[in-house]
């Protein structure tokens, strides 16, 4: 697999080398990433190469856009990959893009409420760049457009669910199961077939007023759910283990999102509301110790600038609807985000600070960030992420603090 | 920041109706007036490259393709940034109102990001790209927002020019004063001197290349000098094409994400 890639990405280098260069656009970037651990002995967290090429080719009304990306890392195999590969056809009132492709959708920062289209590559949890934490999903995706508005609709043929660390990574979460577990994956598969298929679709406005979407959503739940089966010692009688299967359940979502102009702040909302989320059980007894609730997801944000100092708070909530105390999760999940970012020497160096806080669990990440541009196009960062407290789901990676540093070369 | 008058303002100058204004007793605020108000022409569009030089003599260059478009009441515009490769594809849209104290719509579309998002505008004083330039200094401050004298009238680089000193009215604002050298026959401000809240002359902007282009006045090369850091900042225009009927869908979300 990994051999076919590296050979398709050699043939799109060399059709750009014979081809005109008037006709194929070439760009990307080329980084280091070098991430170290602050507790124990300092181990690095990671090592890692990319490179990553965008090839552009337009004419007329047709347009082609190929992303290859490979990562090479110190300790693990080469990944390779396309991130987009896909071509639009340009209409006078519609566009049509058929192909590997990264969907965004909605105005929150940091947080995924209706941005539910393509799925997430959380193996290095919520740390990769936004460019990189969404997958790309093969698919159609027809807009069409009137005035302001504009009518989107994706119809996603294989599902592709979130990327989940391997079992051995710093990233990965085990069951929170009160008894000893195996795991069973023979349900975790979606198989491809088109009554399998998912379908989103999407109104958006862009005015002087406002801008705002409505979406809604026949999908399946990018992250399974651990269905758990009993088992019973034969000695004894009593339930001594589970096996857990998981497993990913249809979800029909309905969500909206707003922003708005006010003096000289900029006050965004975005909300939905996801029918038939599967959430687990710690209570034993209830049969295969889950349960199915509809489920609220919603955000209220503000941005806002003194001088030169760009400021971004974000409450979100999550809440349960018809909660039963033997749920794992809390009826009310509430997180806070802020941002805080400044510029300086003509916007060359850029300090910002991004942190996440749990409110339920006092936990939080901290990211402390500082980008110079040293020449265009060549760009060093120093950052910093910090787990705060022992529990929630940020508390929980508090042994991974970490240091890193990114070098990069954009072309 | 209006950024419709970035390209359709600052940039295109009108000879329509010098007869009847040399006639009239001009003062400082009806010279500033007559620059600020002149006809610009239906809609516009250029390559911008704008070459920041530091202190050492280091250059970045930023380039950018860009729309204007007058609708009256309203001005519509877009900018797609061509580099630096890391900016390529970013886009900035603004809708600007001649309605007083109604603030401009502004949005940015971020290929990181793949989203278009709205931003605020209350940053007037804020320099544009990392520039010498600020959003004031391309051309929003309206002339009610400062009080205009003419001082003398005099010849620079072979034009006459009225010299026009202009004292903000807000306490606290960037500049305690500015000083223009406005064509006579052009409206063209082709010197402007800017002196910083201790009354230090912190930079000067210079006109050095402009042309008439389809019977509107069009300033081609500019250099905005900051004599305290010793920054500079060019402006070069190239492409410039004026009323060539821009389609009203140019300035859409649409074309924010597609690019040109």
């Amino acid at each position: 697999m990994a051999a076919k890639t590296i050979k398709i990405i050699v043939m799109l280098v060399a059709l750009v080398s014979v081809n005109n260069a008037q006709d194929l656009f070439l760009s990307g970037y080329a980084r280091t990433y070098l991430g170290a651990l602050t507790t124990g002995e300092s181990e690095y967290s990671i090592i890692q190469n990319t490179f990553d090429l965008n090839l552009e080719h337009s004419r007329g009304n047709v347009y082609f856009k190929v992303n290859p990306f490979l990562y090479h890392y110190s300790d693990k195999d080469l990944e390779l990959g396309f991130r987009q590969a896909y071509m639009d056809l340009y209409f006078d009132s519609f566009d049509l893009r058929i192909g590997k492709q990264q969907i965004v959708w909605g105005k929150a920062d940091g947080v995924f409420i209706t941005d539910i289209v393509s799925p997430k590559d959380m193996r290095e949890f919520l740390l990769p760049e936004f460019s990189e934490i969404r997958d790309g999903v093969t698919s159609l995706k027809l807009n069409y457009y009137s005035g302001s508005s504009t009518f989107e609709v994706v119809w996603i043929p294989v599902f592709t669910p979130t990327q989940m660390p391997d079992d051995n990574s710093i990233w990965s979460v085990k069951p929170d199961y009160p008894l000893p577990y195996s795991l069973d994956y023979s349900n975790a598969d979606v198989k491809d077939k088109l009554s399998n298929s998912e379908i989103f679709a999407k109104y958006s406005l862009l005015s002087s007023a406002i801008d705002f979407e409505l979406m809604a959503a026949y999908s399946w739940d990018d992250d399974p759910t651990f269905h758990s089966e009993k088992i019973i010692n034969q000695t004894t009688g009593m339930v001594d283990s589970v096996m857990l299967k998981p497993e990913h359940h249809r979800l029909s979502t309905l969500g909206g999102s707003f922003s708005t102009t006010i003096g000289p702040a900029v006050f965004r909302g975005e909300g939905a509301f996801y029918n038939g989320k599967h959430f687990q059980s710690i209570n034993p007894l209830i049969a295969d110790g889950t349960d199915e609730k509809n489920y609220l997801h919603y955000l209220l944000g503000v941005d806002y600038s003194i001088g030169d100092l760009k400021l971004n708070g974000q409450f979100i909530q999550q809440a349960i609807l018809d909660y039963n105390d033997y749920l794992m999760n809390d009826e009310f999940e509430n997180t806070v985000t802020f941002l805080a970012a400044m510029d300086f020497l003509r916007e060359t160096l850029n300090i910002e600070l991004f942190s996440y806080i749990g409110l339920n669990d006092g936990d939080a990440l901290i990211r402390p960030k500082l980008t110079y541009d040293f020449v265009d196009g060549f760009q060093i960062m120093v950052g910093a992420n910090l787990f705060i407290g022992d529990e929630g789901q940020f508390g929980r990676f508090d042994k991974n603090d970490m240091v890193y540093t990114k070098i990069k070369y954009s072309f | 920041m209006k950024l419709a008058k970035i390209i359709m303002m600052t940039l295109l100058v009108s000879a329509i109706g010098i007869t009847v204004l040399a006639q009239e007793k001009l003062t400082g605020q009806k010279i500033i007036e007559n620059v600020y108000y002149r006809e610009t022409g239906e809609d516009a569009t250029s390559n911008l490259t704008m070459t920041l030089i530091n202190s050492r003599g280091n250059e970045r260059i930023r380039e950018i393709k860009q729309f204007g478009k007058d609708y009256g009441k309203e001005e519509k515009s877009i900018m797609f940034f061509l580099s630096p490769a890391d900016v390529r594809n970013t886009s900035f849209m603004n809708w600007s109102y001649d309605e007083e104290g109604r603030d401009d719509d502004q949005w940015i579309y971020l290929p990181a990001l793949k989203k278009v998002k709205r931003i605020s505008s209350d940053s007037k004083s804020d320099y544009f790209m990392g520039s010498d330039f600020t959003y004031d200094d391309l051309g929003d401050r309206h002339p009610s927002e400062d009080t205009h004298k003419l001082l003398r009238e005099e010849k620079l680089n072979g034009e006459d020019c009225y010299v026009i000193e202009s004292l903000p009215k807000e306490k606290g604002y960037m500049y305690s004063r500015t000083v223009t050298w406005v064509i006579k026959d052009k409206w063209i401000g082709m010197k402007k001197e800017f002196y910083d809240e201790d009354e230090d002359h912190l930079k000067t902007l210079s006109v050095e290349k402009y042309d008439k282009i389809d019977g509107y006045w069009v300033i081609l090369h500019s250099v905005m000098h900051n004599v305290q850091k010793d920054h500079r900042t060019i402006m070069n225009l190239k492409n410039v094409e004026i009323n060539i009927g821009i389609d009203d869908g140019m300035f859409t979300e649409r074309m924010m994400k597609r690019g040109i």
